[in-house]
């Protein structure tokens, strides 16, 4: 029958590229705003798991209560004048080694970087900024974190094992009016400010982080905290970074220290990026609900126009599947070659989106660029989507086809 | 061999039965008109003959076969290839050429390349040489009316059954249709049977059945 479905199609070319132009839209439109969104998404997941790390091991800053001061193991009974209160003086995890014992044992690490991070005041002659520093093992850090990928001017590595050097944020930098190569007094409150020249500049493009933060070497944070060989944070880099909440639950269990994985840090990122998917989804399923009705009707009216050919065609011999073939077939070719077509007008579209520059450089990859996906899959639902309301939606008039009587259309007049 | 037995016919929706106990034989090779008042069940009586409607009570044969007890999918096979159909308004896909169209029968039965030159020898036969790429909309009612005859042919069918085949035609078109049929007949043998209820037209045939408010007269 599909010599006739086409000839059929044919006939009525205005009818069947309106179709075919609502079952394009829809499927281009499916392919070009995933790929937008899914573009931006992975760009995101990628430096919320990259950039940070996996799993953060840290301190838990604990709150004292009387319980913790039980200072007198053979004394039942302990009544305070003024029960203890406040909090544990540094915030540091306790047993590092430990830690590095385990994570060095655990074969779904990949790397690990121990690290002191301490809130601070950058100041340059009379301006100042507020903000942290990072301070870690140069070749321990670039395994777990993309920090090199970011650099914009030197390399991490010149933070060097101490020397009082540093690797600061783009932003960090232009608020403080400073430059490469010039000083910057770091002070943590406690202490007395310390200099630092600025080696290297990096710019991962998320503001928060571009506007706060500098790295400096594992040793100079620790001179700079008054703590030597104190160790705050341990950042953790697994082989899979969809194992680190598991991994991080199974470590919990185990430990007095707060084990945090990307997953929770950045929970309310990743609800965000669940909206936009209910959005691009519910709002392309309309469009195709939409393409989907329009076959529905062009094929209803068809069946009834054509309400004699198909007594004449059952009547030489077609079966009932026949006819439902005939008109199932229209829906298929429509819904296949809209679907084909609007992939290869989605791919175009995504193409062209991907030479746009988004000038402020945030949220945009290499060469402020906008990021694109060209996943396979984002083509593949798109084609699904596409196929399954066009033969959903020709499944029905087809069927109402297929059970008329030849002799009951030939009763009523052959109309 | 058609043959009916104590055919009757009553309409779910009404009392009075159409067709009230037909017994008929039609032999292979004969040319019969069907002939009657509007109303008076002829056109029924040859749809139930040829398998496209059912009787209420009673029975139809082909060649001793009960047409009730053959299968749905033989059913199709017999109207593919051994029975033709010609209807009143000729009923040609407006989407098809004229030999397109007379080759639909043969495109189902899988044998369109085979039965093309067929096809074109039918269309000479019936004085359409040259017309084969011509669409419905390009030919006269009595041109379309030929080439549903052509279709009707193009599986060399044991059955041509006609229902009032000159009733949208005029007469000199409808003379033309009537003895196309009188020598298909008598060339190929095929056992016609015709429905009109033109008097001068049914006496063409070779045997008049004639139909009074659903009885045999």
């Amino acid at each position: 029958m599909m010599f006739l479905s086409l000839r059929q199609l044919m006939a009525r070319k205005k009818q069947s590229i309106l179709i075919l132009m609502g079952i394009t839209i829809g499927t281009a439109a499916y392919v070009a705003i995933s790929g937008m969104m899914l573009g931006f998404q992975s760009y995101m997941l990628e430096q919320l798991v990259n950039n940070e790390a996996h799993i953060r091991i840290s301190a838990r800053e604990e709150v004292l209560t009387a319980k913790d001061m039980n200072a007198f193991p053979q004394v039942i009974h302990i009544f305070w004048h003024l029960p203890p209160s406040g909090r544990k003086d540094s915030s540091r995890i306790d047993s590092p080694l430990g830690w590095f014992n385990k994570l060095d044992n655990d074969p779904e690490v990949a790397a690990y970087s121990p690290q002191v991070v301490s809130q601070v005041i950058f100041s340059r002659a009379k301006v100042t900024r507020s903000g942290r520093v990072i301070g870690s093992q140069f070749e321990r850090q670039v395994k777990v974190t993309n920090i090199e990928k970011y650099m914009k001017v030197g390399s991490f590595k010149d933070i060097g094992a101490s020397g009082n050097r540093l690797i600061i944020g783009s932003k960090l930098m232009e608020q403080l009016g400073t430059r490469v190569s010039e000083t910057l007094l770091i002070s943590t409150g406690n202490e007395a400010p310390q200099p630092f020249k600025i080696e290297g500049v990096f710019e991962t493009g998320i503001k928060n982080i571009d506007e706060t933060t500098a790295f400096i070497s594992l040793v100079d944070a620790q001179k700079l905290r008054g703590r030597p060989s104190e160790v705050t944070d341990i950042a953790v880099k697994l082989f899979d970074p969809n194992k680190a909440q598991t991994r991080a639950n199974e470590w919990k269990i185990s430990s007095v220290d707060k084990v945090l994985p990307w997953q929770e840090s950045s929970a309310s990122i990743l609800s965000v990026f669940k909206t936009q998917d209910i959005v691009r989804n519910s709002m392309t399923i309309s469009i195709i609900i939409v393409a989907g009705f329009g076959i529905y009707n062009i094929l209803s009216i068809l069946v009834n126009q054509k309400k004699r050919d198909i007594a004449i065609l059952r009547s030489m011999g077609f079966t009932p599947r026949d006819i439902v073939g005939l008109f199932l077939n229209q829906g298929i070719i429509l819904g296949l070659a809209g679907g084909l077509i609007g992939l290869i007008l989605g791919n175009t579209i995504c193409h062209i989106m991907a030479q746009i520059e988004v000038v402020p450089g945030r949220m945009s990859g290499p060469g402020n660029k906008m990021i694109i996906s060209f996943d396979l899959i984002i083509y593949l639902k798109a084609f699904i989507i596409a196929m399954t309301s066009s033969i959903v939606s020709s499944i029905i008039p087809s069927r109402e086809a297929g059970k008329l009587e030849p002799m009951d259309i030939i009763r009523a007049g052959g109309q | 061999m058609i043959e009916v037995k104590n055919l009757s016919k009553t309409f779910p929706n009404s009392k009075n039965p159409v067709l009230k106990e037909i017994n008929l034989k039609i032999e292979n090779g004969d040319f019969v008109s069907l002939v009657g008042r509007s109303g008076s069940g002829k056109s029924t009586l040859l749809y139930i003959i040829s398998t496209l409607d059912k009787g209420t009570t009673g029975e139809v044969f082909y060649d001793n076969r009960k047409v009730s007890h053959i299968s749905k999918e033989e059913i199709y096979v017999l109207r593919n290839k051994q029975i033709g159909f010609v209807f009143q308004f000729h009923y040609l896909l407006q989407e098809l050429s004229a030999l397109e169209n007379i080759l639909l029968p043969a495109r189902k039965a899988g044998e369109y390349e085979k039965r093309k030159p067929l096809a074109l020898k039918l269309l000479k036969e019936v004085g359409l040489e040259g017309m084969e790429n011509r669409f419905p909309s390009e030919l006269s009612g009595g041109e379309q009316q030929r080439v549903a005859i052509a279709r009707a042919l193009i599986m060399e069918p044991t059955y041509i059954f006609a229902d009032e085949p000159t009733g949208n035609l005029d007469s000199i078109n409808g003379l033309m249709i009537i003895e196309l049929f009188q020598k298909i007949n008598r060339e190929k043998g095929t056992t016609i049977i015709y429905v009109t209820h033109d008097k001068e037209f049914a006496a063409k045939a070779r045997r008049q059945i004639s139909l009074t408010d659903g009885v045999l007269c």
